[in-house]
This record gives C-alpha cells, sequence and structure tokens, in this order.
C-alpha cells in the first residue's frame, strides 16, 4: 500500500512574473485529511488545482497515487478519474436535472452504463440528503444544496482522493454547517481529503494536519492543536487570531 | 389587535379593462376614437378588395381590373408555377410530396425528443434523401428531373433547410476551431471566417455557380444546385460560428474545470456540457440568423434558379397577368409570413420551454 496520496515535490508555478508556487514540498499520506488555509493569494487555491492537472506547474514532481502526473498527460487523465474536486461556485452542470449531473460524468468518465449510474447516483443523492431533488435543475436548489450535490457527483466516481477548494465561501453562513456536516462524515470514512478552507471549526475537529501559506509558501505545518494552539511563526499567529475571531 | 391587510384587488371585467387601456384621460379617448375608426375603414376597405369584391375564378377574368377587389384568379392560374417553378407539370405531385417530407423533416428536427447525435443524422439522411431521389426522380418509372428544372417553394425550402442543415454542423466546428489552443487553427479560422464575412453573398454564390466549374477537374464539380447549396452553407455557418462562439464565451470556466475535474473527455465537455449552453444561450440570434437565411434564399435567382420569389416574378411576366402583381406579391409575402412567424413562435416556444428548465 502506498503511503502518500500526494507527493509535492518542489514545485513551482508562474503566472507571468508572478511567482505563484515557490518551490512546495508536502506530502498527504493516505487516509488522511489536510486543511489549507492562508490569506487570499498566499496560492493555496492553485496548489490544490495542481493536484489533478487544473493547473500545469513550471518545475518539480507531481505524484498522485503513485502516478507522475506532471509530465504525462495519459496519467493525468487517469488521477483525475480517481480525484473528485468540489469548487466554490459549486460548478454544477445547470441545462441538466441534480440526478443527470450525477449520471452523465459515470457514463462519459468511467463508462458505467445508465442503469447502474442512477442507482449509483441516487445512492450518494441519498447520502448527502439532497436525492428528494433529483429532479430538479440546479437554479431551483439553495447554496448548501447545491454543494452537496456537486459532492455527490463528486463520489459517484468513487475518488480515493477528494479536493475542496473553498467549498463553503460562496455560502451562507446558516447553509455552512449542512455541507460541513457531510464533509466531516467523509473524512471519517478514511478519505484523503485535501480542503482549502477558513473554517478553523472544522479543521479542529477532522483535520489531521494544518498547513499555513503565504506568498507562494508553506508557513508553518502541523497537527490542530499545535497550529492554533502553539503556532512557531508570527505569520501563523497573526492569521491565526484573525480567523478565530 | 392587529388586522391582517388585504392588498386592493384590481377591478375585474371587460369595461375596466377597456377603462384602463383606451379611457383613462380624456386625451387617449380622443386617440382611442380616431385610431378605431381609422382602423375600422382599413379593415373594411380591405376586407373588400381581399374577399367581398375579389375575383375567384379564372372565368370571370374579364371583370379582373374594373372597380373590381383583387383578382385572385391569377393565383389560381398560374399557382403551379409560383409553387413549382419549371418543374414538369406532371410530375408536379413529386414535387408536393417532396415538400411535405421536408417540412415533416424540419417539423421533426425541431422537437427536442429528436435532439441526439444519433436521431438527427439519421432523419436528415432519410428526409433529404427522400427529398432528391423523389425530385430528381429517374428510377422506377419516375422521369428523371434535373435540378435545373427544380423551382417554386420546393426549390426555396430545399435550398434553406440543406444549408441550414450543412451549415449549422460547420458552423460547430469553425466556432470551436476557432477557440483552439492551436494557433495556427485559431488564427487560420479566424482569418477565413472574416474572410468570407467580407464577401457579398451574391459573389460567393456566383463564383460557386460558374468560376469553380472553369477552375476545378470535371469530376469535382458537381452539379451546379449542389455548388451552390455548400458555398451558401458556408457563409452561414462564418456567420453562425460567431453567434455560437459568442454563446461558448458565455458559458462559464468553471463548467470546463468541473467536465476535467470529474475526467469527462474532450469530446464529452463539448457535445454534452458546452454547446447545449451556447446553443441555449444564442437562441434568439439563431432564430435571427435562420430568418435571414430564409429570406436570402431569394437571391439564387440571380445565378438562374427559379425559387419561389422568381416564380412569382415569371407569373406576371408573361404578359397575360401584368397588372395583377399586387395580388401575386401578397400571396407570397403570405408565403414568406407562414414560414418566418413560424421560425418566431418556434424560437419562443423553445426559449419558454428552456427558461422553466427543462431541454
Amino acid at each position: 500500500m502506498l503511503d502518500n496520496a500526494i507527493s509535492v515535490k518542489s514545485v513551482n508555478k508562474y503566472y507571468g512574473a508572478h511567482h505563484a508556487l515557490k518551490g512546495i514540498n508536502l506530502d498527504v499520506p493516505q487516509g488522511q485529511t489536510l486543511v489549507v488555509c492562508g490569506p487570499s493569494g498566499s496560492g493555496k487555491s492553485t496548489l490544490i488545482r495542481t493536484m489533478n492537472g487544473l493547473e500545469s506547474i513550471a518545475s518539480g514532481q507531481l505524484e498522485v497515487l503513485g502516478l507522475d502526473i506532471a509530465d504525462d498527460a495519459r496519467n493525468l487523465e487517469a488521477v483525475r478519474k480517481k480525484v473528485g474536486m468540489v469548487f466554490q461556485n459549486f460548478n454544477l452542470f445547470p441545462h441538466l436535472t441534480i440526478l443527470e449531473n450525477c449520471v452523465l460524468p459515470q457514463i462519459r468518465s468511467v463508462g458505467r452504463d445508465r442503469a447502474a449510474a442512477t442507482v449509483e447516483a441516487m445512492d450518494q443523492l441519498k447520502k448527502m440528503h439532497v436525492d428528494i431533488h433529483a429532479e430538479k435543475y440546479p437554479d431551483q436548489l439553495s447554496g448548501g444544496q447545491k454543494q452537496r450535490v456537486a459532492l455527490a457527483r463528486a463520489l459517484c466516481l468513487k475518488p480515493e482522493v477528494m479536493l475542496f477548494d473553498e467549498p463553503t465561501s460562496a455560502l451562507d453562513p446558516e447553509m455552512i454547517s449542512e455541507v460541513l456536516d457531510v464533509m466531516q462524515e467523509l473524512a471519517k470514512e478514511n478519505m484523503t481529503i485535501v480542503c482549502v478552507t477558513h473554517e478553523m471549526g472544522f479543521a479542529q475537529a477532522v483535520a489531521d494536519s494544518v498547513l499555513l501559506m503565504a506568498d507562494g509558501e508553506i508557513v508553518e505545518q502541523g497537527t490542530p492543536d499545535q497550529m492554533f494552539n502553539n503556532p512557531q511563526h508570527a505569520v501563523t499567529r497573526q492569521f491565526m487570531d484573525v480567523v478565530k475571531k | 389587535m392587529s388586522t391582517s391587510v388585504v392588498p386592493p384587488l384590481p377591478k375585474q371585467g371587460f369595461g375596466n379593462w377597456l377603462k384602463k387601456h383606451f379611457f383613462s384621460t380624456w386625451l387617449n379617448s380622443v386617440f382611442t376614437v380616431i385610431f378605431g375608426a381609422v382602423l375600422i375603414w382599413m379593415c373594411i376597405k380591405l376586407s373588400n378588395w381581399a374577399i367581398l369584391d375579389a375575383i375567384w375564378s379564372v372565368d370571370n377574368k374579364e371583370h379582373c381590373g374594373h372597380g373590381a377587389g383583387a383578382c385572385w384568379a391569377v393565383i389560381q392560374d398560374r399557382g403551379r408555377l409560383i409553387m413549382f417553378g419549371l418543374y414538369p407539370y406532371e410530375e408536379q405531385w413529386r414535387s408536393t410530396l417532396a415538400c411535405l417530407i421536408v417540412i415533416l423533416t424540419i417539423g421533426l428536427s425541431c422537437l427536442p425528443s429528436f435532439w441526439s447525435i444519433k436521431k438527427l443524422p439519421a432523419l436528415w439522411v432519410i428526409g433529404f434523401g427522400t427529398f432528391v431521389l423523389l425530385m430528381r426522380g429517374g428510377f422506377a418509372g419516375l422521369p428523371l428531373v434535373t435540378s435545373e428544372q427544380w423551382g417554386g417553394l420546393s426549390l426555396t425550402i430545399f435550398i434553406f433547410s440543406a444549408v441550414f442543415v450543412l451549415g449549422m454542423p460547420l458552423a460547430v466546428v469553425f466556432a470551436l476551431a476557432r477557440r483552439s489552443s492551436l494557433p495556427v487553427i485559431a488564427k487560420g479560422t479566424g482569418l477565413f471566417i472574416d474572410l468570407v464575412r467580407s464577401l457579398p453573398l451574391l459573389t460567393i454564390l456566383f463564383a460557386a455557380a460558374v468560376v469553380v466549374p472553369l477552375l476545378v477537374p470535371d469530376w469535382l464539380e458537381g452539379n451546379k444546385l449542389g455548388r451552390v447549396v455548400v458555398a451558401f452553407a458556408v457563409f452561414f455557418a462564418v456567420y453562425q460560428a460567431e453567434i455560437i462562439r459568442a454563446g461558448l464565451q458565455s458559458t462559464s470556466q468553471g463548467q470546463e474545470e468541473a467536465a476535467a475535474a470529474l475526467g469527462m473527455p474532450y469530446w464529452s465537455l463539448v457535445v454534452d456540457i458546452l454547446l447545449p449552453q451556447a446553443f441555449r444561450n444564442t437562441l434568439p440570434s439563431t432564430i435571427n440568423q435562420a430568418v435571414i437565411t430564409f429570406k436570402e434564399t431569394s437571391i439564387v435567382t440571380i445565378i438562374g434558379f427559379f425559387e419561389v420569389m422568381a416564380s412569382g416574378n415569371a407569373a406576371i411576366g408573361g404578359g397575360e397577368w401584368t397588372e395583377q402583381f399586387v395580388e401575386v406579391y401578397v400571396f407570397l409575402a403570405l408565403v414568406y409570413f407562414v414560414f418566418v412567424f413560424g421560425l418566431s413562435r418556434y424560437g419562443a416556444w423553445l426559449e419558454n420551454r428552456m427558461r422553466v428548465g427543462h431541454a
């Protein structure tokens, strides 16, 4: 069995002249939950988006589930089928029903037949408590419901790793917990999770490790307890003071 | 104690409706009376001309023009010319049947339940195949009628639908090519689109009909109608490609990212995710383009095809009916109106249906 689901070695990334990721080194052990936080523009979203190839990298090594995705397009294709992602803006397909949102990717990306895909989709929608909305369209759902559909859609492909890019940032406050609840359940089921979030309650409850980024670099990484109660760096201390308020 | 506040009910009834919309102020009342009178006068005049005083039968032809109303006898006498052009008289049932088949094909393609990558092409191959076989004949005892003799309404409908059916997939290809990440393809397509758009349709059709046969070897020449339809389709496609490109640009970046993250292949992203949204976002412009194209088909008369407009001109050009041009043009206008109005009602229905969230 692999020890690390994701392994990042000296990864650099540029946007024009802007050095977005500066020699990042990071390992995410299998079954663990890593929470990435940091001020906006620190590169945390960029980092998580390199993990399924939505952002290319300039140099360095990037292995996901034992496959090198930095240079090999075929590996990237294979990895995307095993790595699910949930976005800040849900990115549901607006012209398809909730059910079809979950069924179509299964048919197109892993070649499941429609009947099996429908059973799987209903199963996942039920787990996310949105199965009663199966025949509705995304526009008819609240933000929290949309995000749970997006999660169900990703889980239909039976991913081994889940990436969350600020999953609750676009939600009204009263809907945040309904999304965090289902994410917590997922974390308890030993899914490997990388989550960019400012929800420190979530980090405290389920994270095995918390990482703080600033200016394209990893400032500090440690257990939630360490990071919240005994941060080593001034930047971490400052950031934690802000988000705890 | 609290009393519930009930919003005032709008006054019901025809009288109130009339008062609200037509007699709300004295100025409104004056205008209502004046324009009402003008409207009624016009209606009486029009119905007298078009119906009551009209002459319907060729047998009463001698009364035409002498203070009588519309002389619809011209339609009875020359209707077949307008509808079928130079198509041989005894074979015109074939043209009628072919026309109905294409209209049925168009009607079926308008139904969302036919919108699949297998059903639509199958429908079109069968529909257009039958049209061409019937019109052309030359088998099973049906005399051969070459496309030079095709004409009238059936030619108009054929050109329009063939241009649409060939042009639409071409437009999709152009739109995708122009967005390609390979600069050669993107720039090349952009240049081609700009080039074709900068030429008048007339020039392009003329080149296809007259110049192309001089340049290409015989076996590549095809027939004149075929060349004209292809050239027309390319012209349609460059405009429609820009409409589709606008639709693609209006879909969010997130859609592509979601599909990529879910491991969906590129063709699926395009066919299942981007194009349906692009078409839905640009439906009004697409219907607009279809209407323009339908009316532009009359331009093929310049290269010797007798579509419905040219056939109409031929009907009044014969000497016998020269004074009845108004009747013929009114009839032609009605024919165009039926199709264009049908198209725009269909567009409105589709938009409404999509707003509800289906399709």
